[in-house]
C-alpha cells in the first residue's frame, strides 16, 4: 500500500472509464489510489530536470459540484478507499503544484487536447513530457474501461526493456497475473536476448516456465503484434526521444501505441522501477 | 559538447554558463526597454486625444488576455515566482516564462500601466538561466545559483548598474552570500551590463550635479527615512488590498486587468506623470526643474502609489522598481520643499539630493533589501557623494518599514503559504526529506486475537520497541503496542495464555499519512513525546517513522547543502 497512483479526474463518461482503470490497477495491484480533482486549468509538475506546465483540456474542470461525488462512487464501486488529493504548494495563486513522488500515474493519450483527439496513434505532447521526466511508470488506459488478466511486456533487450521488465515483473507479483515476454528478434539470435537477461537476473522466470517468452524470428512486428492478448496489459519502455526523433528512427513504443488498443505501462527512460 | 563541457571542474561551469547567461540576459532587458521605447512612441501621438486614457485599459488586458489565454503563462508579476522556484523548486523555471512576461509586460507599461520592466526581465532572465542549467543537467544548488546570474544580469543591465543587480540577486533572490553564489551572479551582472552598454551606450540613467551637503542635512534625513517608510508602507498594503479585493471581485483575469488599467488612465487624465515607467519624471526632479507646488507634490506620491496598487494589483504585468522610484524622488522633493517652508534660512542640499535620498528609501524598504537601494541609487546616478545619507536614509527607513510590514513586498505571499525555505535552515531541510524514504518497514505486525505468549515470542524475534496491531481478516490498522507498556507483563507467564493482544493495545495511537508535513509530524513527536509513529494511509499501516531516522536523514541533508 505504499505505492500511490495518482489519478487527475475527468468528470465526464470518458473520465469516468479511466477513473474505473485506475480503480481496477490499484485493486488487483494494492496500489493507494490518490484522486486529484482539478480546480485550475493547469497544474505543475517539476521533474528532476524539467517542469512540465500541464494544460488541461476543460473538460476536468466541468460540473465541479459533482466531480467529488462522482468520483467517490466509482471509487467505492470498486472497493477501494476515496483519497483525494489536495495541492499544498502553489507557484501561484491560481497554478497548483502537483508532487512527482508517485508510484504510477494514470494519463489518458491526451491530457491537454479535447478528448475528440483521443485515438490509436496519438498520445499528447504532456503526457510525452510527463512519460520522458517521470521516475514512475505512466499507465494509459483504454478509452473504454477494461479489466485485463496478464500483463506483455515488450522486450528488445536495450536499458529501457530492461527497466520495463522490472516493473512488468513487479506488477505482475503484486497482481498476481500471469506475464509475458514479446520479443521481436532484429536480426540477432534467441541467444542474444537470453544474455542480457540472464546479466540482469531476469531469466529465472522464464526458466521455470512461470513467464512465457512469445520470442518472434520471423514475420513482421506489426503482424505478430496480433499475438498479443486482448485483455493483457502492455507494458513498454519508451526512451523519451522527440516526436521528430521518433518519426526519423522510429520507435518500438510508437508502432505498438499505434497498432495495440490494450491498457499500457509505459516506462519512461528516467523510470526508476 | 555536453560531455566536453561536464567535464570541467564545477567552479568553471558555472562562470561559463554565467556569462552565457549573463549576455541573454542583457539582450532581454535590451530588447524589452527598445520595444518599450518603440511603441510608447508610436502611441505618443494619439495619448492626447480623448480616447488617450483607454490605452492603460486595453493594454492591461491584452497583456492579461497574453499571458493567460494566449501563452497560458498563469503567474504573478514574476518576482516571488523566481523566488519559489529557488526556496522549493530547486530553481525550475517554465521556458515559456523567459518570453511571455516581456511581451505581457510591454503591452502593460507602453500603454500607460504604471510598473516598471525590472520583474519582468529578472522572471525572463531567470528563466533563461534555468533552462539552461538543466540543458547542461547542473545539481539544484548549481542551477540556483544560476537562476540567480539570471536575475542580476537583467537588473544590472537594465540599470546600467552591475554592483546593484549583483547585490538583488544576492540579497532579495537568493539571500545567501556564499563565495559560490557571488562570483558567477558578479560575472554574470558584468557581461549583462557590458551588453547593454555595447547596445545602447554607457549611459547612466539619472546623471545628477555636484550638491553642497551640511550636517543639517544629513541630520534632516532621519526625517525623510520616516517619510518614505510611510510610502513604503502606504504601497505594500494598497498593492495587497487592491490585489485581493479584485482577485475577489472579478473572477475574470482580463477584466480585473482592464478595470485596473482603466482607473489608472482616469487618474493620467489629472496626473500624467504617474503614467508608464515614470523615469522622465524622475530625471526631471533629479535636475531640479520640477515646479509645481508642494501639494501636487503630495497628490502625485498618492495618485502614483493608487496607479501602481491598480495596474500590479489588478494583473497588470510589470515591476515595483521603477514606481518606488518615482514615489521616491516625489516623496523627496515633497520633505525638501517642506523644509524649506519651514526653515526658509537654511540652505538645504537640494532637490535632486533629497529625491535620491527619497529613491533609495522606498526602495530599500519595499524590497526590505538595503543594500540594493543603497547601491541602485549610487550607480544610477553616477554619485558617490551622497553615499553617507543614502546609507542613512535606506537603513533607517528599512528598518521602520519592517515595524509595520515585516517581509518585502516579494516574499509576503510565500512567506504566508510557508514557502520561503531559506537554504540551510530547519524548514527547507525537513522540506527536502520525503515521508516514503523516511518510513521503516521491517516492522512485526502483530494481531488482537494473539495471545500474550505469541507477542513475547515476536518480541524475542526483534528489535523493535513499537509493534502494530492489524487486523487480522481486513488487515485494517487497529493500534499499536510499545513495549514499555508491556514490561509487566512479560515477566508472568501466568498472563502469557490469558491476555489477549487487544486488551494490550493502545487504540488511540496518534498516526501520520504520507502526505504529511514533516514540520507537523515533528510537532506531533514533541507533543506525544514518543519516538516512534505509526504511518497509516487508507487504514493500512504503511510502516513507522522515527525521530532516530529522521535525525539522521536530517543531518545527512544539512551535510549535502553544507557542501557548497
Amino acid at each position: 500500500m505504499k505505492n500511490q497512483l495518482l489519478h487527475i479526474f475527468r468528470n465526464t463518461p470518458f473520465g469516468r472509464e479511466t477513473l474505473l482503470q485506475s480503480v481496477y490497477f490499484c485493486r488487483e495491484t494494492g496500489t493507494s489510489l490518490v484522486v486529484y480533482i482539478p480546480r485550475h486549468p493547469q497544474f505543475l509538475m517539476y521533474f528532476q530536470n524539467e517542469v512540465v506546465t500541464v494544460d488541461l483540456d476543460r473538460a476536468f474542470l466541468r460540473s465541479p459540484k459533482t466531480a467529488r461525488k462522482h468520483a467517490e462512487d466509482i471509487i467505492r464501486g470498486g472497493g477501494l478507499e476515496p483519497n483525494f488529493f489536495e495541492p499544498k504548494g502553489f507557484t501561484a495563486s491560481t497554478l497548483p503544484d502537483i508532487p512527482v513522488d508517485f508510484s504510477y500515474m494514470c494519463c489518458p493519450r491526451t491530457i491537454s487536447d479535447l478528448s475528440t483527439k483521443i485515438g490509436l496513434g496519438y498520445i499528447g505532447p504532456r503526457v510525452r513530457k510527463i512519460i520522458k521526466n517521470c521516475t514512475f511508470p505512466v499507465l494509459i488506459p483504454t478509452p473504454v474501461y477494461k479489466e485485463w488478466k496478464s500483463l506483455t511486456v515488450f522486450f528488445g533487450g536495450s536499458h529501457n526493456a530492461i527497466q520495463a521488465l522490472t516493473v512488468g515483473m513487479k506488477v505482475s507479483k503484486l497482481s498476481g497475473f500471469p506475464l509475458k515476454i514479446f520479443t521481436q528478434a532484429e536480426k540477432k539470435h534467441y541467444s542474444y536476448y537470453q544474455d542480457i537477461l540472464k546479466k540482469n537476473a531476469l531469466y529465472d522466470g522464464i526458466e521455470k516456465g512461470e513467464i512465457e517468452w512469445l520470442f518472434f524470428e520471423k514475420g513482421k512486428f506489426r503482424e505478430n503484434l496480433y499475438n498479443v492478448p486482448h485483455d493483457t496489459m502492455v507494458v513498454v519502455g519508451a526512451y523519451g526521444h522527440g516526436l521528430i526523433k521518433e518519426l526519423l528512427f522510429g520507435s518500438m513504443m510508437e508502432e505498438i501505441q499505434t497498432i495495440l488498443p490494450n491498457n499500457m505501462l509505459i516506462v519512461g527512460p528516467n523510470c526508476t522501477p | 559538447m555536453r560531455r566536453l563541457f561536464l567535464s570541467l571542474h564545477e567552479r568553471l561551469q558555472l562562470i561559463i554558463i554565467a556569462s552565457f547567461v549573463g549576455v541573454c540576459g542583457g539582450l532581454a532587458s535590451v530588447a524589452l526597454n527598445r520595444s518599450l521605447s518603440a511603441v510608447s512612441t508610436a502611441l505618443q501621438p494619439h495619448t492626447g486625444h480623448w480616447y488617450g486614457f483607454l490605452f492603460p485599459a486595453c493594454g492591461a488586458a491584452l497583456s492579461a488576455i497574453f499571458l493567460n489565454h494566449v501563452v497560458k503563462d498563469i503567474g504573478g508579476h514574476g518576482v516571488p515566482e523566481v523566488i519559489y522556484a529557488i526556496s522549493r523548486r530547486g530553481g525550475l523555471l517554465r521556458l515559456r516564462s523567459s518570453v511571455s512576461r516581456l511581451v505581457s509586460c510591454l503591452l502593460t507599461i507602453a500603454s500607460g500601466g504604471s510598473a516598471g520592466p525590472e520583474a519582468p526581465v529578472v522572471i525572463s532572465g531567470g528563466s533563461i538561466g534555468s533552462n539552461i542549467a538543466s540543458f547542461f543537467r547542473l545539481k539544484d544548488r548549481h542551477r540556483i545559483v544560476i537562476v540567480g546570474c539570471g536575475a542580476a544580469a537583467a537588473i544590472a543591465s537594465i540599470f546600467n548598474a552591475p554592483v546593484a543587480g549583483t547585490i538583488f540577486a544576492l540579497e532579495a533572490i537568493l539571500g545567501e552570500w556564499t563565495p559560490i553564489n557571488l562570483i558567477p551572479i558578479a560575472i554574470s551582472s558584468v557581461v549583462g551590463t557590458e551588453v547593454s552598454r555595447i547596445l545602447q551606450g554607457n549611459q547612466i540613467p539619472f546623471q545628477n550635479r555636484v550638491f553642497p551637503i551640511s550636517m543639517i542635512d544629513l541630520v534632516a534625513c532621519l526625517g525623510l527615512a520616516g517619510l518614505t517608510a510611510l510610502g513604503s508602507v502606504t504601497l505594500t498594503r494598497m498593492l495587497k488590498v487592491v490585489r485581493d479585493k479584485s482577485n475577489t471581485l472579478l473572477p475574470y483575469a482580463w477584466v480585473r486587468a482592464g478595470l485596473g488599467g482603466l482607473l489608472v488612465g482616469l487618474i493620467g487624465l489629472t496626473f500624467s506623470g504617474v503614467l508608464g515607467e515614470g523615469y522622465e519624471v524622475i530625471r526631471v526632479i533629479i535636475e531640479q526643474q520640477y515646479s509645481p507646488g508642494l501639494l501636487i507634490i503630495g497628490l502625485m506620491i498618492v495618485a502614483k502609489i493608487t496607479a501602481t496598487s491598480l495596474t500590479i494589483g489588478s494583473g497588470g504585468s510589470g515591476g515595483i522598481f521603477a514606481p518606488c522610484l518615482v514615489i521616491g524622488s516625489f516623496t523627496g522633493l515633497f520633505y525638501q520643499r517642506i523644509l524649506l517652508d519651514l526653515f526658509p534660512s537654511v540652505s538645504w542640499a537640494g532637490e535632486g539630493y533629497f529625491a535620491l535620498l527619497g529613491m533609495a528609501g522606498v526602495i530599500s524598504s519595499v524590497l526590505q533589501a538595503p543594500l540594493t537601494g543603497i547601491f541602485l541609487i549610487v550607480e544610477i546616478t553616477g554619485s558617490y557623494q551622497v553615499l553617507i545619507s543614502v546609507v542613512l536614509v535606506s537603513m533607517v527607513s528599512a528598518t521602520i518599514s519592517h515595524l509595520f510590514e515585516p517581509f518585502s513586498i516579494y516574499h509576503q505571499e510565500l512567506i504566508a503559504q510557508g514557502e520561503l525555505l531559506r537554504p540551510r535552515t530547519d524548514r527547507r531541510i525537513l522540506s527536502e526529506l520525503n515521508m516514503v524514504e523516511l518510513l521503516e518497514e521491517d516492522c512485526h505486525v502483530v494481531h488482537p486475537e494473539m495471545r500474550l505468549k505469541d507477542l513475547v515470542a515476536t518480541v524475542q524475534r526483534t528489535h523493535r520497541n513499537y509493534f502494530p496491531v492489524e487486523d487480522s481478516k481486513t488487515g485494517e490498522f487497529l493500534g499499536m503496542i510499545h513495549l514499555d507498556d508491556i514490561r509487566s507483563y512479560l515477566f508472568n507467564p501466568y498472563l502469557y495464555n490469558t491476555v489477549l493482544v487487544e486488551e494490550l493495545m493502545d487504540r488511540e495511537v496518534p498516526r501520520v499519512s504520507l502526505e504529511d508535513d514533516l514540520m507537523k509530524v515533528f510537532e506531533l513527536f514533541d507533543k506525544t513525546h514518543s519516538w516512534s509513529l505509526p504511518v497509516v494511509q487508507n487504514r493500512r499501516f504503511l510502516g513507522l517513522i522515527s525521530k532516530a531516522t529522521i535525525l539522521d536523514h536530517y543531518r545527512k541533508e544539512l551535510m549535502v547543502q553544507e557542501e557548497i
